[in-house]
C-alpha cells in the first residue's frame, strides 16, 4: 500500500527524482567505458529513453557509435537508440549535424552490418557523401563498401543521385543476377531507359523475373507501350506462362476500356481461360470478367 | 570563354573546381557568375549532389572577390529556396562579402534559418568536395547566424521571429547557442547610425522581374506539340494564342518543396485571384513540366489537383511530347539535366501575350501572385486595346515599373507650355497679336500660369528621377532635369528654350521606354 504524502514531501521527492536524472548519469560513463563488459555497456545504452534523450545522452550515443574499439554489439545498440531517438526526441533535430557527421565517420567500418546500416540511413537522407562512396564502389570494386546490388538499392532512394549511367553499365555487364535486377529496378524511374525495357520485355531469352521488372518499368514510364506489348505477348503461344500471366494482369488492371471490343484478343483470352497453367487460367478469367464478355 | 564545352560530365568535378579557383584568383567575377547559370554546360549530366557542390564552390569563389549586384540575386535565391546545406552555407557566407548590410537581407536569412532547421550539417569549405566529420566544423545554421550578426541592427525586422526560435526545439544545438546569442546581440546593438541605405532595395533584387522584347513565337515553337493532363494533344498556338497566359515550369519529382510544389500551389492561388476578378476566361494559366518523359497526364492531373490547380480549356498542365529543347530555347529556361531528369532549375514564371510571345518573366526569387496577375492584366488590357501588338508595344504596359508612354509624354506638356510663354517685349507683341486673332490673349496674361507651369515641370522631373531610381537607369531623369533648367533659364533671357524643349521631350520618352528599346536584348540575370 502506498503511503500518502503531503504536498511538501511530494515536491521534495519530485525534486530528488530530477536530481537523479541530472546527476545520476552513471550509465553514460558505463556505455563509454572500455573496462565494462559488452553486456553491461549494451544495457547502459538501452537505459537511454529515446523519447527524452537530451543533448548529452545523444552525444554519448554518438561517441559509442564512432568508437572503433567498442564491441560491435554495443555500437549497433547505440545506432539503434539513435535511430529511435531521431523520431521520438525533440532534442534530436538540433543534433542532426553531429549525427550525420558521426554516421559518415563509420561508413568505412570493418563490420559489414554496421557499414550497411549506416549507409542505408545516409542514403535515405540523400547524403552526397554516401552517394559518392557508393558510386565510387560501383565503378571500382576495390573501393566498394557494399555488394553492388545493395549499393544500387541504396542509390535508388534519390532519383537525383546520378546512378543511371552506372546502372546501365551494370545491366550490360552484370557482376551477378541480383545486381542486374537492382540496376533495372533503379532504371525504372529513368524515362530514357524506356526503349531498353521494351527490348527486355520482348526478349524471350531473359528470365521471367527480369521481364516482369521490364513490364513494371514500362508501366511507369510508357504505359501505352506496355499495353501494346502485353497484347502481343498474350497472343503469342510460345510465351512462358509467367510472362503471360503478368501481361494478362497488366491488361486487366490498366488496359483501356475498349479492350472488350478487341475480338481477336478476347478470343485468345477465352482460350487461355480454359487451357494452360492454373495461374494463367485465373488471370484470363479475371480479364474476361472485367470486360464482361 | 571558359574551357568547358560539350557535356559537363566530360569535365571532372575536380577540373571544374580548379577552373573556378583560377577564375577567382584572376578576379574574373563575370566568368564565375556565368558558371551559376543553371543551363551552363558544366552542370549537364551531373547528379544533384554534384551540382550542389559545384554551385557552392562557385559562391565561395565569388565571395573572395566581393559579391556584386549581379551576384546578389544568386546568393539570395539560394538562401530563400535552397535546401542543400552546402550551397546554403556558402551563400550565407558569400553574403558577408557584399558591400554593406541591408535590411532587405534579413528576411532571406530568416527563411534560410527556418529551411535549415532540422537539416543542419557539418561542412568543410577547406577544399572542394570535402565533407566534415569534425564537430568544430561550420554548418549552414552557423553561417546564417554569423551573417545575421554581420547585418546587425539592420536585421531588427526579424528579431522577434529570431528570438522565437531560441526556445523552439530542434533548431539550435548547444554548439550553436553562442553564435545565436552573438547574432541577437548584434541586431540589438544601438549603433546610432541612421543609414539612409539600410532600407534601400539592393540593385541586384531588381533583376527578379524583366521585360522581354525579342521573343518570337513563330518557327519551331509553333510546331511544338503538347499533351495536357487529360492526354489531349495540342500545338503551341492551340494553347497560347488568343489570350495572355501565365506560364510556370515544374516537375513532379522535384524534391525541393520550396520550388515546384510551391510554384504549382501558387499558380492555383493565381487562378483564384483571376476568378475573383472575373478574368479566368481572359487570362490563361499553364504549368509545363521539365520532365515530360516521366510526368504522364495522370501524374500531371494528380500533382496539380492536389495543389489546388483547377483545370479547364484555359488552364492546363502540360508536357512537351517531343522533349524540352524547343521550350528551353523559347523561354530561355534556367534548367539542366542528367539524362532526362532535372538536376537543377531556378524558379521561373512568364507572362505570354496573345501571340504566345514571352513578354515578361520573374526569375529566381519567389514571385508574388498578385504582382504576376497585375502584369498579366496589363498585357491583357493592351491586347484588348491594341491588337495585334507590335514587338515593342507591350513595353508601354501601364504598370508601376512600366508607365504608359502617352502618360509620360503628357507629363512633358507643362515644359512645352512654359517654353512657349512670352519672355521679351517682341515675344509679347508676337504672341498677343497671334492670341488676339484667336481671342486667347487673356490666357497668356494670367498671373498664376507661370508658377503653375514651373510646378508641373518640377513634378515631371521628380517623376523621371523616381522612375530612374526604380529602374536604375537615370539618363532620362538627367535629360528631363537639364531640359527643365534650360526652360527656366530661358525665362531669364538665355536663348535655350528650344534646347530645353528637346531635352525635356527626350528625357520623358527615354524614361517611359524600357531598356529593351535601346538594347537588342533584355538583361535577364543568368542568361546574358
Amino acid at each position: 500500500m502506498s503511503k500518502k504524502l503531503g504536498p511538501r514531501k511530494r515536491s521534495r521527492r519530485a525534486a530528488s527524482k530530477g536530481a537523479t536524472k541530472a546527476t545520476g548519469r552513471g550509465y553514460l560513463s558505463v556505455m563509454k567505458s572500455g573496462k565494462k563488459s559488452a553486456a553491461e555497456r549494451t544495457k547502459a545504452v538501452s537505459a537511454v529513453s529515446p523519447a527524452t534523450a537530451d543533448d548529452s545522452e545523444l552525444a554519448s550515443l554518438m561517441a559509442v557509435l564512432t568508437d572503433k574499439t567498442a564491441p560491435i554489439r554495443v555500437r549497433l545498440a547505440a545506432l539503434q537508440s539513435l535511430g529511435a531517438a531521431r523520431f521520438a526526441s525533440p532534442a534530436f533535430a538540433s543534433n542532426q549535424g553531429d549525427y550525420i557527421a558521426a554516421l559518415r565517420k563509420v561508413v568505412d567500418d570493418p563490420d559489414h552490418e554496421l557499414r550497411q546500416r549506416v549507409l542505408g540511413i545516409l542514403a535515405r537522407e540523400k547524403d552526397g557523401y554516401a552517394q559518392n562512396r557508393l558510386l565510387e564502389g560501383l565503378k571500382n570494386k576495390d573501393k566498394a563498401l557494399l555488394p553492388p546490388e545493395k549499393a544500387l538499392q541504396l542509390l535508388g532512394y534519390d532519383v537525383h543521385a546520378n546512378a543511371y549511367p552506372v546502372a546501365r553499365e551494370i545491366v550490360q555487364n552484370p557482376p551477378n543476377q541480383q545486381a542486374k535486377r537492382e540496376a533495372l529496378r533503379l532504371l525504372a524511374a529513368d524515362a530514357a531507359s524506356a526503349p531498353m525495357f521494351e527490348k527486355i520485355l520482348q526478349d524471350k531469352n531473359e528470365s521471367s523475373e527480369i521481364r516482369q521488372i521490364g513490364a513494371a518499368a514500362l508501366h511507369a514510364l510508357k504505359p501505352d507501350s506496355l499495353q501494346a506489348h502485353a497484347r502481343a505477348i498474350v497472343m503469342d503461344p510460345s510465351e512462358s506462362d509467367d510472362i503471360k500471366q503478368t501481361c494478362l494482369t497488366a491488361l486487366t488492371q490498366f488496359g483501356p476500356p475498349q479492350i472488350g471490343e478487341d475480338k481477336t484478343l478476347m478470343d485468345r483470352v477465352d482460350q487461355l481461360s480454359t487451357r494452360g497453367s492454373a495461374k494463367v487460367q485465373d488471370s484470363a478469367r479475371e480479364l474476361r470478367a472485367k470486360y464482361k464478355r | 570563354m571558359l574551357p568547358v564545352t560539350g557535356e559537363g560530365a566530360e569535365t571532372s568535378e575536380a577540373e571544374v573546381a580548379a577552373l573556378v579557383d583560377s577564375l577567382a584568383a584572376s578576379g574574373r567575377q563575370a566568368d564565375l557568375l556565368d558558371l551559376l547559370r543553371e543551363d551552363h554546360a558544366i552542370y549537364d549530366q551531373r547528379g544533384g549532389a554534384a551540382v550542389s557542390r559545384m554551385r557552392g564552390w562557385v559562391l565561395l569563389a565569388l565571395e573572395r572577390g566581393g559579391i556584386t549586384q549581379d551576384a546578389l540575386l544568386f546568393v539570395l535565391e539560394e538562401l530563400e529556396s535552397g535546401l542543400d546545406p552546402y550551397p546554403v552555407a556558402a551563400a550565407a557566407r558569400a553574403l558577408r562579402a557584399y558591400a554593406a548590410p541591408s535590411e532587405a537581407f534579413a528576411p532571406f536569412l530568416l527563411q534560410a534559418l527556418t529551411n535549415m532547421a532540422g537539416h543542419d550539417e557539418l561542412l568543410s569549405f577547406e577544399a572542394y568536395g570535402e565533407y566534415a566529420v569534425d564537430s568544430s566544423a561550420t554548418s549552414p545554421i552557423r553561417e546564417i547566424l554569423i551573417t545575421l550578426a554581420w547585418v546587425g541592427p539592420a536585421a531588427k525586422s526579424v528579431l522577434a521571429d529570431l528570438e522565437a526560435l531560441r526556445d523552439q526545439p530542434g533548431v539550435l544545438s548547444r554548439r550553436l547557442r553562442p553564435d545565436f546569442e552573438r547574432a541577437v546581440s548584434a541586431i540589438c546593438r544601438l549603433d546610432g547610425k541612421d543609414d539612409d541605405n539600410c532600407c534601400k532595395l539592393p540593385e541586384g533584387l531588381r533583376h527578379v522581374f524583366s521585360w522581354r522584347s525579342d521573343s518570337d513565337a513563330s518557327g519551331s515553337i509553333a510546331q511544338t506539340l503538347f499533351e495536357d493532363q487529360t492526354g489531349a494533344r495540342l500545338t503551341f498556338p492551340d494553347i497560347f494564342h488568343g489570350r495572355p497566359t501565365i506560364v510556370v515550369f515544374f516537375y513532379t519529382r522535384c524534391d525541393n518543396l520550396l520550388k515546384c510544389s510551391l510554384t504549382v500551389t501558387k499558380l492555383g492561388r493565381v487562378q483564384a485571384l483571376l476568378r475573383g476578378r472575373d478574368l479566368s476566361g481572359t487570362i490563361g494559366t499553364a504549368a509545363i513540366t521539365y520532365d515530360p518523359g516521366f510526368d504522364s497526364p495522370e501524374r500531371l492531373r494528380s500533382f496539380g489537383g492536389r495543389r489546388g490547380f483547377r483545370f479547364d480549356s484555359n488552364h492546363r498542365m502540360l508536357r512537351a511530347v517531343d522533349g524540352m529543347d524547343t521550350l528551353r530555347h523559347h523561354f530561355r529556361l534556367g534548367v539542366n539535366f542528367t539524362g532526362s531528369l532535372v538536376n537543377r532549375h531556378r524558379i521561373e514564371a512568364y507572362v505570354l501575350n496573345a501571340q504566345g510571345r514571352v513578354v515578361c518573366s520573374f526569375e529566381r526569387l519567389r514571385w508574388d501572385e498578385q504582382e504576376l496577375v497585375d502584369r498579366a492584366v496589363a498585357v491583357s488590357n493592351e491586347h484588348e486595346s491594341a491588337a495585334p501588338m507590335s514587338p515593342a508595344s507591350h513595353m508601354c504596359a501601364p504598370t508601376p515599373d512600366h508607365p504608359n508612354c502617352s502618360a509620360a509624354l503628357l507629363r512633358s506638356l507643362p515644359s512645352l507650355a512654359l517654353a512657349f510663354l512670352p519672355k521679351c517685349p517682341i515675344c509679347w507683341a508676337a504672341y498677343l497679336s497671334a492670341f488676339g486673332l484667336a481671342g486667347l490673349e487673356s490666357v497668356a496674361r494670367l498671373p498664376w500660369i507661370q508658377p503653375v507651369l514651373i510646378g508641373a515641370i518640377l513634378i515631371n522631373v521628380a517623376s523621371a528621377w523616381l522612375r530612374g531610381r526604380g529602374t536604375g537607369r537615370m539618363a532620362g531623369a538627367y535629360l528631363a532635369g537639364l531640359g527643365a533648367l534650360a526652360i527656366i533659364g530661358s525665362r531669364f533671357g538665355a536663348p535655350v528654350a528650344p534646347l530645353g524643349l528637346i531635352l525635356t521631350l527626350a528625357g520623358s520618352v527615354l524614361t517611359a521606354l524600357d531598356r529593351e528599346l535601346r538594347l537588342p536584348r533584355v538583361r535577364t540575370v543568368g542568361k546574358e
